[in-house]
């Protein structure tokens, strides 16, 4: 693998003439658990949508897999998976149902079969037959995952997925990431502002303020940079009063 | 990629109880059309029988039957008026819930980031409602053909058959054109019950509105079709019965009565002049939601940053 799982290099974004990303480089070697830490409104979101190619940025590339976001739209989403926060699929379809549909779309050669063996693996067996509408948010987002890494991605971007989630299902998730980025080898790109979780989770970590990427480096390597400060909540704080 | 999107559209309509409630009340009024057909014919028989036998008393010639001048799919002329008004509300409801939740509820962000196309999502999208309608009509027309018989107490000739299928063929492009205002509604706000009542405002319009003014505010004219406006004297309505070719509502309900002949025979050049501002009406709606589908920013869901 030559090329790294994810690349910006100088990405811009405006909405409405406001500029959201300032010219952002950041690189996301494959296997890594990567946290993307930043105030409502830093521009996490955006970042993410650039890099699903659910919007196209206005200066700079961004690259997935060693594919341009933007001429090789398709290539990208072929090697990724996306969950995004407050997932809602079909509520009046069964989870099985939702799942196949996301399958046929991703070109998964067996569908019925692929949405199988994720429940199976996801451990959410039970919850195939049953309509989405009547989930509560920690099923949703179990099925959400399912519906994410179906087609086996290389590259899994989670916007803010412990977002109104309980402990249980914090961890929970926290265990099914680990589980994918170690027996299925993927990179997971990680929206949240819930930094125990990074702690537990990431093994590097990006903190963005204002649409500025002002740190980015190993989870180990922070620590070790930052002795005196008590918890990455502390690193988080310090990182955040940079100016942007 | 095109039918799995078409397939889980299908899918996902047969589930939902305001389409199924709106498809079980068009199937019951299009029985209705047969069983009011059957109830005037046996009532014309009936009057007919006894101006016979007294006629006959009076030894004067008997009148032909007024069944054997009238086309036999004449008894089904109140679909002209069903389909408009039941009819167009299931194909706009249609047209609703087929994007409302990828736009809402944000599941478009998930289709989005996969291989699929804009221009394959909407064919996709088009494609099951034209689907889901076609079978919607086939049921509509079953439920006629068996009217039919059991009104005329004979099968329908071929030629009979062929116009109740051309019926159901304009009918089908009649509210393919609802579908996609119902669509269009959809992309142009962002909130699902503005959505449904724009639609719906513009089914008011095309409906009621529309075939009134171009009458002269004739009131029986936004249902029943009638083939020459009402004389006016007001210049305004004089002026306003020019735009009787833009009342699509009144070129389909015309067009419909010309099929089902319980109009003065015309040319079928005419049928042809009344169906085309439909067609045309629905490939511009078309394209127009490939346009916007291809604009919409699906990165905005429920919740955002």
């Amino acid at each position: 693998m030559g090329s790294p799982a994810i690349q910006l290099k100088g990405v811009r974004h405006t909405y409405d003439e406001v500029e959201v990303l300032h010219g952002i480089n950041l690189t996301i070697e494959h296997g890594e658990v990567f946290g993307f830490l930043g105030h409502n409104g830093a521009g996490k979101t955006t970042a993410i949508n650039i890099l699903t190619t659910l919007i196209k940025p206005t200066a700079g590339t961004a690259e997935v897999c060693g594919h341009d976001v933007m001429s090789e739209r398709g290539e990208v989403t072929r090697c990724i998976g996306y969950l995004p926060s407050d997932v809602r699929l079909y509520g009046h379809m069964t989870a099985a149902e939702n799942l196949e549909f996301f399958a046929k779309l991703s070109g998964v050669s067996n569908p019925r079969k692929a949405v199988a063996e994720t429940l199976d693996y996801l451990e959410c067996a039970e919850l195939a037959d049953l309509r989405m509408g009547s989930f509560s948010t920690g099923m949703r987002q179990r099925i959400g995952i399912a519906q994410a890494v179906l087609h086996r991605p290389k590259v899994l971007f989670l916007d803010e997925p412990t977002a109104g989630l309980d402990p249980l299902g914090v961890r929970h998730l926290r265990e099914t990431i680990l589980r994918l980025n170690r027996d299925l080898g993927m990179t997971v790109f990680m929206n949240t502002h819930l930094l125990s979780e990074v702690a537990k989770v990431c093994t590097t970590i990006g903190v963005l303020n204002h649409g500025n990427l002002v740190y980015k480096d190993s989870i180990a390597e922070t620590t070790r940079r930052f002795p005196n400060e008590a918890s990455l909540e502390d690193v988080y704080a310090l990182m955040q009063s940079i100016p942007s | 990629m095109i039918t799995a999107i078409a397939y889980q559209q299908l899918e996902s309509l047969r589930r939902q109880k305001l389409f199924v409630g709106l498809l079980a009340v068009l199937m019951v009024m299009t029985a209705l059309a047969g069983l009011i057909g059957w109830s005037s014919h046996q009532t014309i028989l009936r009057v007919y029988n006894e101006a016979l036998q007294l006629l006959k008393a009076e030894g004067k010639p008997a009148p032909p039957n007024p069944f054997s001048l009238k086309p036999t799919l004449s008894l089904l002329s109140n679909m002209a008026i069903y389909i408009p008004l039941i009819g167009a509300l299931l194909a706009l409801v249609l047209g609703h819930l087929s994007l409302v939740d990828d736009q809402a509820e944000g599941v478009g962000r998930l289709i989005f980031s996969r291989r699929v196309s804009r221009s394959s999502y909407v064919l996709g999208k088009m494609l099951g409602a034209g689907t889901t309608l076609g079978f919607v009509l086939i049921a509509s027309l079953a439920v006629s053909a068996v009217s039919l018989v059991i009104a005329n107490g004979k099968v329908p000739t071929t030629s009979d058959f062929g116009a109740l299928m051309l019926f159901y063929a304009v009918s089908w492009l009649y509210l393919m054109l609802y579908a996609l205002i119902g669509m269009v509604s959809v992309l142009m706000n962002h909130r699902r019950a503005i959505a449904l009542l724009t639609a719906l405002g513009v089914w008011l319009v095309l409906t009621f509105a529309l075939p009134q003014i171009t009458s002269g505010l004739r009131p029986t004219e936004s249902l029943n079709p009638v083939s020459s406006p009402a004389s006016t004297s007001q210049a305004f309505f004089k002026l306003t019965a020019h735009g009787r070719a833009i009342s699509i509502s009144e070129q389909y309900k015309q067009a419909s009565s010309q099929i089902l002949g319980t109009t003065p025979s015309e040319p079928w050049t005419s049928l042809a002049g009344r169906v085309a501002p439909i067609a045309l009406l629905v490939l511009a709606l078309g394209l127009l939601t490939l346009r916007l589908v291809s604009q919409h920013d699906y990165s905005r869901g429920t919740s955002n940053e």
